[in-house]
């Protein structure tokens, strides 16, 4: 799963076109992510232009 | 349950071009928007050709224009080369998205359409293999809508048409990754700038585009492939050229997502579903301008969708002719525009300064054009001089 900190995140939706499975969903101002989708692939923390997001191999929640 | 003839996911220039469109031509449209407030945050540079507007047959609100743009500044990687290009594709805008997309979206009402704002689509309906309509939640509420044809203009996140089982996800490879900040204190004229270098900006450029007196969108994007993230890029650019930038603040912070590879067409259109916009990569290669090449597709979608609403005929067989109008009018010069963006992601710095220093002003303007024809001659003598460049620039020759 990732983990998004919300205090860097500029909800620009970069992380949801990227993902493979469809795990995150871009609310209004903040990003539900769906740790059961997940597959941990990696993508979306490359994408993110402003680096808030952290994976964690192999968890589910937190 | 609510019934429409088309259903368009997503307001922005594409969805509300797309609903425009379709009400003209008779539908009853439905366009929904997550966002309360149509434009907001702003995702985006704000650029705008004038050539556009003619080909769009619409004219400009002078309130969604920021400032007017006459020309383009294109600055060499050693910043020895300011290549000024004054003419009738660098005459534009740089506009409020704030205000230019509620604009559309007021038009698309003025012509019929209903406009759902603060409606997050969710998911898509399917009845017998085909997509029916949408669910989303409206005001904090579960709706379900119905049509026969929806279409996905949700921008880079592209939710609704994967939803729907057509395969829009951006890769790395082929996507931009963008970092912006409105600044103040910035000098500015009428011209937009553009820095070239793959060192500070791999894959991508730095832009500085005027939003009127001293303030300005000063901005990055990079290519997927290249750690660590934009923002790093756009800090340390701006550290490093305090004599272009030391005095600016930072008033506003913008990013998103800019798929860059080839456009979609066919692969853009299923049952019962077209993608369009940015939403199905719909995006200039090389500068990354995706909200005329949105507003283009918008209206070809609508325009498909409504006819084939109004006839029941929203098959895919038949909704195929919007990909068939794309591949007529856009896509053969979005894909020679791929090509070169391949070529230039290659060069090193030293070959970008090389050709810089060999090309002039109207060179590089054909070259970035696409014009590679014009400039064959001038290439060729560059090669003999720069044998290493012959193998990353025959892709274009
Ligand atoms: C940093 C940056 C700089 C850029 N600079 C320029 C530039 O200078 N010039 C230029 O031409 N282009 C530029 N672009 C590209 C441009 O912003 C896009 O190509 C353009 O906005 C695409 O229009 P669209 O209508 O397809 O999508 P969008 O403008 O993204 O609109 C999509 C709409 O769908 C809505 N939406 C998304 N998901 C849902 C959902 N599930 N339910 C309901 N609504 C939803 C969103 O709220 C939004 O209103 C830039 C992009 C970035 C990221
Ligand atoms: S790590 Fe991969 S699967 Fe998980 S949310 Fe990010 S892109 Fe999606
Ligand atoms: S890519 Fe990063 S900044 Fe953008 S929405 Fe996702 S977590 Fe937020």
């Amino acid at each position: 799963m990732i983990e998004v900190n919300k205090n860097l995140c500029i909800y620009c939706g970069a992380c949801v076109g990227v993902c493979p499975v469809l795990a995150n969903r871009l609310r209004e101002t903040w990003i539900d992510h769906d740790p059961q989708k997940c597959i941990d692939c990696g993508i979306c923390p490359k994408a993110c232009p402003v680096a808030a997001i952290t994976l964690h191999k192999g968890k589910k929640s937190l | 349950m609510d019934k429409y003839d088309v259903i368009i996911a997503g307001c922005g220039p594409c969805g509300a071009m797309a609903a425009r469109a379709a009400a003209k031509a008779g539908a009853k449209v439905l366009a929904l928007d997550r966002r309360k407030e149509l434009g907001a945050p702003v995702r985006c540079g704000e650029g705008i050709g004038l050539h556009w507007m003619d080909e769009l047959g619409l004219k400009m609100n002078p309130k969604a224009v920021s400032a007017e743009i006459n020309g383009s500044v294109l600055v060499s990687p050693d910043w020895k080369r300011r290549v000024v290009i004054r003419n009738k594709e660098t005459k534009g805008f740089v506009v409020d998205r704030k205000v230019f997309d509620k604009d559309l979206a007021i038009e698309a009402g003025r012509c019929g359409a209903d406009i759902s704002v603060h409606s997050e689509v969710y998911d898509v309906i399917k009845e017998g293999g085909k997509i029916a309509g949408v669910k989303a939640i409206v005001d904090g509420k579960k709706h379900e809508f119905h049509a026969p044809v929806v279409i996905a203009a949700d921008g880079g996140e592209s939710t609704i048409a994967r939803l729907a089982g057509l395969n829009t996800t951006a890769t790395l490879y082929d996507t931009d990754f963008g970092v912006e900040y409105e600044m103040v204190n910035v000098d500015c004229v009428d011209l937009i700038e553009v820095y070239f270098s793959n060192a500070d900006a791999p894959r991508g450029y730095v832009w500085i585009f005027p939003k009127g007196k001293d303030v300005a969108n000063v901005g990055v994007g990079i290519g997927g492939l290249h750690a660590p993230n934009a923002k790093y890029y756009l800090d340390k650019w701006i550290k490093a050229h305090p004599e272009r930038l030391g005095k600016a603040k930072t008033v506003a912070i913008k990013g998103g997502i800019i798929p860059v590879g080839a456009p979609m067409t066919d692969e853009a259109v299923g049952e019962g579903i077209i993608a369009a916009g940015t939403a199905a990569h719909q995006v200039d290669p090389i500068h990354g301008g995706g909200i005329c090449l949105a507003m283009e597709a918008g209206k070809i979608a609508g325009e498909v969708a409504a006819k084939n609403a109004l006839a029941k005929t929203c098959d895919r067989a038949h909704l195929l002719e919007y990909a068939e109008i794309y591949k007529k009018v856009r896509e053969p010069k979005l894909l020679k525009r791929l090509k070169l963006r391949k070529v230039l992601e290659k060069l090193s710095d030293d070959d970008f300064n090389a050709i810089f220093h060999h090309l002039d002003d109207k060179d590089i303007d054909n070259l970035l054009k696409s014009n590679f024809a014009a400039v064959v001659g001038k290439m060729t003598s560059l090669l003999i001089t720069k044998p290493g460049l012959i193998k990353t620039m025959s892709g274009l020759l």
